[in-house]
């Protein structure tokens, strides 16, 4: 039976564009219907190199479903290498080619041979949403891009973090963990964002291991690395927000690299000593104001919602209500993110739901009591029932239609100081 | 004038549908009728016997060269005694959606105006299996109201016939379609009529008519013919006149009652074996 599924908050798998796009240089080619790419494209800062949303695509119709576009795809992306000037392209095929069951692979592989690699992914709508269209695009890069690589680039670490655009802060984020594990005296490795592209895709097969920040997302994509390239992986959960998480975080990392600890100790100690200072400024404000309650729930991805729990327990002594984790979490990695849930400091434990239905959440929210003005963290859909409660609401998560982040982070302890500026401007106004 | 009678003829691949609507077809034209015959398979081979040869272009052959933009002409050829013959076609083998095909070629001879009124009846030969809704088009949209299932004594027809009525039984809670009958291409096996009298009682409707196997048929078909017009005094010529009245009779329409697979094969142990050779069977 068909139930209403309320203010989902993913697209399905072919807006891996995004994916693609965050990859300096890199084109998406789409096999699909004429209004797919318009229709997922919605979110600002990505146009640039390429349009946002006006791909070279197939546009299939009624004659391509009953003959198959295959012939359609080969000229499409003919024409894509001979007028657009890129370092990848990458072909996406979305639900209709593949119901049909076109090709794509034998229609790629003509193209073995042409001066710029063009590699598929097999991002069907009905295969699973975005988080996992993004897995299928990495997969794609590693799978058919990529050869192993003879010798290992010693300190080289590649970082896999952030759903690019589908997490507003992504460049920021890559950019603050590229600065920590700098610090550490690695050499960070990002695809993704400024600078980088295909130069630092070539590197992938030489890192001396691959540090996965995320909860679940990459996780195929980094065995999958393992096993062709012989890269050992760090599987390091809690995306760091903060003096607690990213102490941790830069510990755990220099422990597997193999980092003097020492050295280890000594970032962690300077960048600890700005934190408090700037906490003990406006310890005032975090204990005596009195619209901040104790209590908050997020509604966010699963990196959204344990990093910001972590961060509000372990680093501001907040409470947690409920949490919700939208991103359709695999069932087989839910045990494991509830766990980290229950990790936390004064050992306190957070309740979470794997919860893809806006109005069921909407609905708990409503019931819980949050002992005064409940603090929601989450996308855009969460505005107007924590208004509806007089609660203080931040806007972390997709949707997100309040704010316009150029390159701002919540990662690392930077990340974790813009956060609570952010929650408490939002505590402040309320005495404007 | 009378509603035209549109009638979709199912069965299990290679049960003899092609053939069987097409010789029906031509006892209809001897009894006046005016008939079009849409072959629906890829394959194309559903007006072979009518039109003399496979000359013909199909929907999706000309759309795929001409467009849209064509006259019926284009994709209709007359063939035996006035029927009207369109063949839906499909994609090469192993691409695209054949389904899709049927569909678009529905459409296309409905928006070319296919279906005029002097028509008497109009015959969808489907192919074997019912493999997606594509192939289930000519029952939906009130299109074809009457089916009839083509079947044999044989278990996997019998098999095919009883997956193909949960289909129709599907339709039927919807719209107007019923069943109208089992109709037997026999394959001499044993107490084949008992059997498929019993199997079509079991299935809420009736055994319209009981074709024998006569090699005639096959005779006519090397020569691109029905046997109606190969060899018009056979007495298998006779056997389709007779089904063509049967058809033109038929007033009893169901909505099937499809059986589990253990009551079909019931049946079967029950009424598809002679006594006494049970451990002695051979062809």
């Amino acid at each position: 039976m068909a139930k209403i599924l309320d203010k989902q908050r993913y697209k399905c798998a072919l807006a891996a564009m995004q994916t693609v796009q965050a990859i300096d240089r890199a084109l998406p080619v789409l096999h699909s219907g004429p209004g797919c790419a318009q229709k997922l494209s919605e979110s600002t800062g990505s146009s640039g190199y390429f349009s946002p949303n006006i791909f070279p695509c197939t546009s299939i119709n009624e004659k391509d479903v009953v003959f198959g576009g295959v012939k359609k795809l080969e000229t499409t992306i003919e024409n894509a290498l001979k007028v657009i000037d890129a370092d990848l392209y990458v072909v996406l095929t979305g639900c209709i080619p593949q119901i049909v069951g076109d090709d794509t692979e034998e229609v790629v592989s003509k193209f073995a041979d042409s001066p710029k690699p063009v590699i598929y992914a097999s991002t069907a709508g009905f295969k699973g949403n975005n988080y996992k269209g993004h897995e299928q695009v990495i997969d794609a890069i590693v799978e058919q891009y990529l050869e192993p690589s003879d010798t290992k680039q010693k300190g080289l670490v590649n970082i896999w973090a952030d759903v690019p655009y589908q997490d507003l802060f992504w460049l920021g984020n890559y950019r603050e963990l590229s600065k920590l594990i700098e610090e550490l005296g690695l050499t960070p490795n990002v695809i993704f964002g400024y600078g980088n592209g295909i130069k630092n895709i070539d590197l992938i097969p030489k890192a001396e291991f691959n540090l996965l920040v995320s909860p679940w997302v990459g996780l195929q994509n980094v065995r999958k690395m393992e096993k062709k390239f012989g890269t050992p992986f760090l599987h390091y959960r809690t995306l760091p927000i903060g003096a607690t998480e990213t102490s941790k975080f830069l510990r755990e990392v220099g422990s597997f690299a193999g980092v003097d600890s020492a050295k280890v100790e000594s970032v962690i100690k300077k960048h600890e000593d700005y934190f408090y200072y700037l906490i003990s400024r406006y310890a005032d404000l975090f204990l005596e104001n009195r619209v901040i309650n104790k209590q908050f729930t997020t509604v966010a991805d699963a990196q959204y919602s344990l990093a910001v729990t972590k961060f509000l327990v372990n680093d501001l002594g907040l409470v947690p209500a409920r949490q919700y984790v939208v991103d359709d979490t695999p069932k087989d990695q839910r045990e494991a993110i509830a766990q980290e849930f229950k990790n936390l400091n004064y050992g306190i434990q957070a309740e979470v739901s794997f919860e893809t239905d806006g109005f069921k959440i909407h609905e708990e929210i409503k019931q819980h009591d949050y002992h005064g003005y409940p603090l929601i963290l989450g996308g855009y859909y969460e505005k107007e029932v924590t208004e509806s409660l007089k609660g203080n609401f931040l806007n972390i998560s997709w949707p997100v239609q309040d704010k316009v982040v150029l390159d701002d982070s919540y990662v690392g302890y930077t990340g974790g100081i813009r956060l609570i500026e952010d929650i408490y401007t939002v505590a402040v106004q309320r005495f404007n | 004038m009378a509603e035209i009678r549109q009638i979709a003829i199912y069965g299990k691949g290679g049960i003899g549908k092609s053939t069987t609507t097409q010789n029906l077809t031509a006892g209809l034209v001897e009894h006046g009728k005016k008939v079009m015959v849409v072959g629906c398979d890829p394959k194309a081979d559903s007006t072979r016997l009518l039109l003399g040869g496979l000359a013909q272009k199909t929907v999706l052959d000309t759309i795929r060269d001409e467009g849209e933009d064509i006259a019926l002409d284009r994709i209709m050829r007359t063939g035996f005694g006035g029927t009207r013959c369109v063949e839906s076609g499909g994609p090469e083998p192993g691409v695209g959606c054949a389904g899709r095909g049927i569909i678009t070629s529905i459409n296309m001879l409905e928006n070319l105006g296919a279906y005029t009124d002097d028509l008497d009846y109009v015959f969808y030969d489907v192919l074997g299996d019912v493999v997606c809704g594509g192939f289930a088009m000519p029952i939906r949209e009130g299109k074809a109201k009457e089916i009839y299932i083509v079947a044999s004594g044989e278990m996997m027809a019998l098999y095919a016939a009883n997956n193909i009525a949960k289909g129709i039984r599907r339709y039927a809670k919807t719209g107007g379609v019923r069943l109208g009958g089992i109709i037997c291409n026999s394959r001499n096996c044993d107490r084949e009529h008992d059997l498929l009298r019993a199997f079509s009682k079991e299935l809420g409707t009736q055994l319209l008519y009981f074709v024998p196997r006569d090699n005639v048929v096959q005779r006519a078909e090397i020569h691109k013919k029905t046997v109606i017009e190969y060899n018009p005094q056979s007495n298998q010529a006779q056997e389709y006149r007779n089904l063509a009245q049967a058809v033109i009779e038929n007033e009893m329409f169901t909505i099937p009652t499809p059986m589990t697979q253990e009551r079909l094969e019931e049946i079967l142990m029950e009424f598809g074996l002679f006594d006494n050779i049970e451990d002695d069977y051979h062809i």
